[in-house]
């Protein structure tokens, strides 16, 4: 090659222009917030059992101790105790340790094996209908009373609420992954990559699953807000976690009988629930953006 | 000497709602080592599927290849086993497209492709793959490819990713490209750089070239011989200076008509009259017939077959080898 000396001198001042996704992910502030918010909620629910100031379980005297601010506030309790006099900080962070569990679980299952569906159908179109059908009986299927029947299977707990939760995801992130690669496979650039003579293999994983994963992500993140709260709501319907376990929709719901006296004990889990579901949805949006070069520059 | 890539009697249908459409009915043409061949048609004409079943890429279903043969190097391209066919796709032949925007994937740079490519049809090496991509970015004429390398697509303009898709069905030194349309979506400036980029690799690798396209000036420019279609059916092939100087078809002459011309003094453009059959619509005698000045009864009755005018000048119609002035008002 003629060109081979200007070429390798050129080869040595490349500065590749990208940026690393992280340092990308970081430079937008609310989303930096966002993830830090999420990853310390996170750490303190795996480091329960070593933070958690007193037994989340066991009851005490002191019922409906007001938080820590609050007039006959005590250092003892920081967020106070409920109404069987448990610290509820402790189970704050026990609780939202089964509800994270439940949530990242169910959506992690769910839509996996439903993306993974909606894909496949929409890159080999001969199974689509069949997988189509498939999805629309299981929409039809209300994930209440599907919790519900698992519960009388399993007995109450949290196994079959991520069951149920894992279930009635699939088909609703079958239906959109499908929407979002049938869009996708009409681009140029598939039928390019055929004609570079790509296996199957990669050109489901490196041009339809890379194409669509940023829009899918979207779901994902909205339904993991969704997911929590339906959790909560089983766990408030009693279907959910088996008392005396802590779980933040749980722990809402317990603290309804002492709203009048004691708002504190309902509006603490809420509070931590309405932070995570939040932080969850700005994460995924900004995960989105991330994901696809065009919107990183 | 036999031809790189000979096709004969091609038959290829679609199916839609238990019937078959036949989008090309018989086409023939081939193409050697070195030249240029052009596929000159309207839209919908079946130039699109030919080539696309040249690649194994017509999907199926819906499409059904009915009939006919490809010969790639002696080898029957419709009988290949799938994965010898991929290894050919990429490999010995290669494609670029229309729409430039749109046919590079959009979440990996250019000298991710490239790789991809590479990789494919056996190169690992990364950093041999990295300067190889490099190296064939400064082939087709990207300004500093060490560093364009690792922009992604949408970060180039038109040209430039027409210039990327290129270097991506060169990787490999194919012996066949395949170019659908290669210009039509870049301005006219570009395009006659793209044009020329083609031209000036093929003197330097000898590979040869099928270029589809409806542009007439693209032909003119850059092909050896061109073969016109009409409603999936060739109905006149020859040597480009022959086409130009005494095109037979009426519906080649109509096309020559129709091109703009900065000379003329006409206020209105020529066109043909009418528009290309839909393909379920059957047409007993030749498919041009409602569309030509020309036609009798004969024409409407019953299919012109190909017959030789001049050497190496083929026609499909009872009037040829016919004046040019009968047919120019």
């Amino acid at each position: 090659m003629t060109a081979s000396v200007p070429l390798t001198e050129a080869l040595d001042d490349t500065a590749p222009p990208r940026q690393a996704w992280w340092k990308a992910l970081l430079r937008d502030r609310a989303a930096a917030l966002a993830l830090i918010t999420l990853l310390s909620i996170a750490l303190a629910a795996l480091l329960a059992p070593l933070i958690a100031p007193h037994d989340p379980y066991e009851g005490t005297r002191s019922v409906m101790q007001p938080p820590v601010w609050a007039e006959r506030g005590d250092w003892t309790y920081l967020l106070g105790t409920d109404g069987q006099g448990r610290d509820i900080l402790s189970r704050l962070l026990y609780g939202t340790r089964l509800t994270l569990l439940i949530g990242i679980l169910s959506v992690g299952l769910g839509a996996t094996v439903g993306s993974l569906l909606g894909l496949l159908s929409a890159f080999y179109k001969r199974i689509d209908p069949y997988v189509m059908r498939f999805a629309d009986v299981m929409l039809s299927f209300p994930a209440i009373l599907l919790g519900l029947a698992l519960v009388a299977i399993f007995g109450p707990g949290a196994l079959p609420v991520i069951i149920a939760l894992s279930i009635a995801t699939v088909p609703d992130s079958a239906r959109i992954a499908r929407s979002i690669a049938i869009g996708v496979m009409e681009q140029e650039y598939i039928e390019a990559g055929r004609a570079i003579g790509l296996s199957d293999r990669t050109l489901f994983s490196r041009y339809l699953l890379r194409n669509s994963i940023s829009a899918i992500m979207i779901f994902v993140s909205l339904r993991f807000g969704q997911i929590i709260l339906i959790g909560a709501a089983l766990s408030f319907l009693g279907l959910g976690a088996r008392p005396p376990a802590a779980e933040l929709g749980m722990m809402a719901s317990q603290g309804r009988d002492f709203m009048l006296f004691a708002p504190h004990i309902a509006f603490i889990p809420s509070i931590a629930i309405f932070v995570i579901v939040l932080a969850a949805n700005i994460t995924g949006d900004a995960i989105r953006d991330v994901l696809d070069p065009r919107l990183r520059s | 000497m036999t031809a790189l890539l000979t096709v004969s009697d091609l038959q290829v249908g679609f199916q839609d709602r238990g019937r078959i459409m036949r989008a090309v009915d018989g086409v023939s043409l081939s193409v050697d080592r070195g030249r240029t061949l052009g596929v000159v048609g309207e839209s919908g004409c079946g130039k699109s599927v030919t080539s696309l079943a040249i690649m194994g890429l017509v999907p199926q279903p819906p499409g059904v290849i009915q009939g006919g043969e490809i010969t790639f190097d002696g080898k029957n391209l419709l009988a290949l086993p799938p994965k010898e066919m991929r290894a050919l796709r990429g490999g010995r032949i290669g494609m670029i497209f229309q729409e430039p925007m749109t046919s590079l994937n959009p979440v990996y740079t250019c000298g991710e492709q490239i790789n991809e490519t590479l990789r494919a049809h056996g190169m690992s090496a990364p950093d041999k793959a990295r300067a190889r991509a490099i190296e064939l970015l400064d082939l087709v004429g990207l300004p500093s490819p060490a560093k364009r390398i690792d922009d992604y697509p949408h970060q180039l303009s038109g040209g430039q990713r027409q210039r990327v898709m290129i270097a991506i069905a060169l990787a490999n030194d194919p012996d066949l490209l395949i170019a659908d349309e290669p210009t039509t979506a870049l301005d006219v400036t570009i395009q006659a750089q793209i044009l020329q980029l083609m031209k000036d690799l093929q003197n330097r690798t000898g590979m040869a070239i099928l270029l589809v396209t409806h542009d007439l000036g693209v032909v003119a420019e850059t092909c050896d011989d061109v073969v016109v279609m009409y409603a999936g059916l060739v109905v006149e092939r020859a040597s480009t200076a022959s086409l130009y100087s005494d095109p037979q078809h009426p519906y080649t002459i109509g096309l020559m008509a129709a091109v703009p011309r900065i000379t003329a003094k006409a206020e209105r453009l020529d066109t043909i009259d009418g528009t290309l059959p839909p393909p379920w619509v059957q047409i007993p005698g030749c498919r041009f017939a409602p569309r030509c000045p020309l036609a009798t009864d004969k024409c409407r009755a019953e299919q012109p077959p190909m017959r030789e005018i001049t050497p190496g000048h083929q026609v499909a119609c009872w009037f040829a080898p016919i004046d040019e002035r009968i047919t120019t008002p």
